[in-house]
């Protein structure tokens, strides 16, 4: 028997990242590295340790190993207990038969009794693809005033790009009375950021009446909320002040990387204040040499730099040779940049060797194009 | 998994590390921008498979109790075995009993009850101060195989050998110690320097223990120079780096070493299966914001570097701000450098403030040190 939680979360962290293409071959959304010594999942896991919550139910599917084996036991987000801490979630076989998690709400949906064995008040419902930093204690503080059933975290977003989200249309009081998934014509400039928090008895029912419909995609942004909303259930808002970013798409993923390297830089890693945890190895200091030239860059801990690096962010054991220059690119753990090598606008995916003289990526105001080289690639010249 | 347990020691003898030891033990002692000295003994320990480990210190353990925590940055956390942290105490029928332990033999009588209970059948007693990455496990075993009493791990000096105190120095004849001597300079008769890792069995240290109380020796040096002559004692020489600090001098001087020898970098932190562990801080990568400069250094995370660094070692959280320029120096955890300073040879402590336009010089024979908090 587990003890009462007030609140548990449950990180959806099954999804393949179709659009991170090659960064997600062999690993899961979650999994895939940033800002040096990260990967995406530790801002949802920190934000829970920092909000004091210490259950959490992380949801895997798709590519599983690298994911189970980083979160471990959840150490590093204190999430190692004996009441609670971190479980991981992958589908099972149950009497009935086995399937897949077909959906965000199916996923829940199967794993209701994990719910049930904490007799939560509250059920926090996040995903493992946003790079943001928040106290949940405020939301839900948010969430009792409001006496809703639901409440859904949002963000403001420039009107122009609304279509590319579910807007949430919100009335002076806060409450949701419209959700519009990726509309032509948004109302709105608030747009959910897929993070709720249920009241655990509204869940499970929707969940459940969900389940039993075969024509719904079993989704909480396509079916659950909808459906709260046209059973007339008070849904309320929780506007999010901050930075919060979508890291689903290459481009998404770099500029992401390349925030962190701005003068005031709009998630700063190293403010004490919602420490941020990663799963770090012990690995020797980075070492700089004699022709390492560096401006602008985050560079990580057993990093050895004998070239230049400009505008970039690299991550833990990697080696830039003699006379090899980066410039605007993100590179990921233990690659290896040979001799006169040269790296313009790409990201460079883990234990990657470039060899003598290989260019990649295009010089210039190339944003627009993003080189990726997969994991564990060879490039020649 | 060597069947073996560790004992380390810390800071036994008052000595002159006096300024970087006024607030922490030896094995505290802050090295190679995110280690401490203890972080080579626990790693050298458990990457050789022994994974029962106690750690003695007198005084000042405070910063070594908090970087050690549970132990299980060095997986030491474990229901059998783990670390173990030995303290002089006081009994409640006499409260003169608190002794500070003077001696590595004073220490091992102390906790001879400790000793006794002990699962395994080798120990290996180790001093703070050196540091090396080294395979013990095959120690170990050539000391099983040569049927010696105790091993004694030591290393070949040449002329140029020198130390600011007196070190164990030890000659060999037949592979055997034929005598011992206390020496702080080269001695072409006794040539191989004592590295303070000493192989024995658990009944062996126990009869030592108490061989040499009979005795009367006040230290395990005493005893082994006195019973070297009748027993088999033997050495095994390591001849891969090693940086023993017996000064401050030296702390500085093999610092400066790991930032601008490839070698030693490679030979305390490139070997395959031996790494260096300590405790992990999560800290955010090391941000580089205009033109910085950095020169045959070696840097840990977090904060942020501005300035030029040439030859010099930077801990974590250190700040550099622009137009500053540190040269041949060694700036510790939380030192905050201001803009356009210029630094050459100088060591600082922890959480020292270095304000705008601030020259500070030492020299490469005399780097000038700022303690702990201290405002420039």
């Amino acid at each position: 028997m587990n003890c009462k939680k007030e609140i548990i979360a449950m990180l959806l962290a099954g999804g393949q990242g179709s659009r991170l293409y090659e960064l997600t071959e062999k690993i899961a959304k979650p999994a895939v590295s940033f800002g040096g010594k990260y990967k995406i999942i530790d801002f949802p896991l920190s934000n829970c340790c920092n909000s004091g919550i210490d259950t959490v139910g992380v949801l895997t599917q798709y590519e599983p190993k690298l994911l189970n084996e980083y979160v471990c036991n959840g150490a590093p987000w204190d999430l190692d207990r004996k009441r609670g801490g971190l479980y991981i979630l992958p589908p099972y076989q149950g009497r009935g038969g086995s399937e897949w998690y077909r959906g965000t709400a199916n996923a829940i949906y199967q794993n209701i009794d994990f719910i049930k064995s904490f007799s939560p008040k509250y059920v926090l419902i996040l995903s493992g693809d946003h790079i943001y930093r928040m106290d949940y204690r405020k939301m839900l503080e948010s969430h009792k005033r409001s006496s809703a059933a639901c409440t859904v975290a949002t963000i403001t977003v420039p009107m122009s790009d609304a279509q590319r989200f579910g807007i949430c249309n919100i009335n002076e009081l806060g409450e949701i009375y419209e959700f519009e998934e990726k509309p032509k014509n948004p109302k709105s400039d608030q747009a959910s950021m897929g993070i709720y928090i249920f009241n655990t008895d509204i869940l499970i029912e929707y969940l459940e009446t969900d389940d039993d419909d075969e024509h719904s995609s079993n989704d909480f942004g396509k079916n659950i909320i909808p459906n709260l909303l046209n059973n007339g259930e008070k849904l309320n808002s929780y506007r999010f002040e901050g930075y919060w970013k979508d890291v689903g798409t290459i481009s998404s993923l770099w500029e992401a990387n390349m925030d962190l390297l701005s003068d005031d830089p709009p998630l700063d890693l190293s403010s004490s204040e919602l420490r941020i945890y990663s799963n770090n190895n012990s690995m020797p200091p980075q070492y700089h040499g004699e022709g390492s030239r560096v401006s602008n860059s985050l560079i990580s801990e057993g990093s050895v730099i004998n070239g230049l690096v400009d505008h970039s962010v690299l991550s833990c054991g990697v080696i830039v040779e003699k006379g090899a220059e980066i410039y605007d690119s993100v590179i990921m753990e233990n690659v290896r940049i040979g001799q006169g090598a040269k790296i313009y606008s790409s990201i460079i995916d883990s234990d990657s060797v470039i060899m003598e003289n290989a260019v990649i990526g295009v010089k210039g105001e190339a944003c627009n194009e993003i080189t990726v080289i997969g994991s564990g690639k060879t490039v020649n010249q | 998994m060597a069947n073996a347990s560790g004992i380390i020691f810390s800071s036994l003898n008052k000595n002159t590390l006096s300024r970087l030891t006024a607030n922490r033990t030896v094995a505290a002692i802050p090295f190679a921008c995110r280690y401490r000295l203890i972080d080579f003994c626990l790693s050298n320990l458990v990457n050789s498979g022994i994974y029962d480990i106690s750690i003695v210190a007198n005084y000042n353990y405070r910063s070594l109790y908090e970087h050690i925590g549970s132990g299980k940055d060095w997986d030491l956390a474990r229901r059998s075995g783990g670390v173990n942290l030995i303290s002089p105490y006081q009994t409640i029928n006499d409260p003169s009993s608190a002794k500070m332990f003077s001696t590595r033999l004073e220490a091992l009588r102390s906790i001879s009850e400790f000793l006794r209970e002990m699962k395994n059948d080798h120990v290996v007693l180790m001093d703070s101060d050196t540091v090396l990455n080294v395979d013990l496990g095959a120690i170990i075993d050539e000391h099983k195989a040569s049927g010696a009493v105790i091993t004694v791990v030591t290393k070949e000096t040449d002329e140029s050998f020198s130390s600011k105190n007196p070190r164990m120095m030890i000659k060999t004849s037949d592979g055997y110690i034929s005598d011992i001597a206390m020496s702080d300079k080269f001695d072409s008769d006794h040539r191989e320097l004592s590295l303070g890792i000493f192989i024995l069995d658990k009944l062996t240290l126990l009869r030592i223990v108490e061989d040499a109380t009979a005795h009367n020796n006040v230290s395990l040096t005493e005893f082994l120079m006195r019973s070297c002559k009748s027993n088999r004692y033997a050495t095994y020489k390591y001849n891969g780096y090693c940086a023993v600090i017996s000064s401050f001098l030296d702390y500085y001087k093999y610092s400066i070493e790991l930032a601008t020898s490839r070698a030693a970098r490679e030979a305390l932190f490139e070997i395959k299966d031996r790494p260096i562990l300590t405790k992990v801080h999560n800290s955010s990568p090391k941000l580089f914001k205009g033109e910085a400069n950095i020169v045959r250094s070696i840097l840990a995370d977090e904060s942020s570097i501005e300035g030029s660094v040439i030859n010099s070692v930077i801990f974590r959280g250190v700040k550099i701000g622009r137009g500053s320029v540190v040269r041949n120096s060694v700036l510790f955890h939380g030192t905050y450098v201001g803009e356009s300073c210029s630094l050459d040879s100088i060591v600082t402590d922890k959480n020292v403030f270095i304000g705008d336009r601030t020259k500070l010089s030492g020299c490469h024979s005399l780097p000038f040190y700022i303690e702990k908090g201290r405002r420039v």
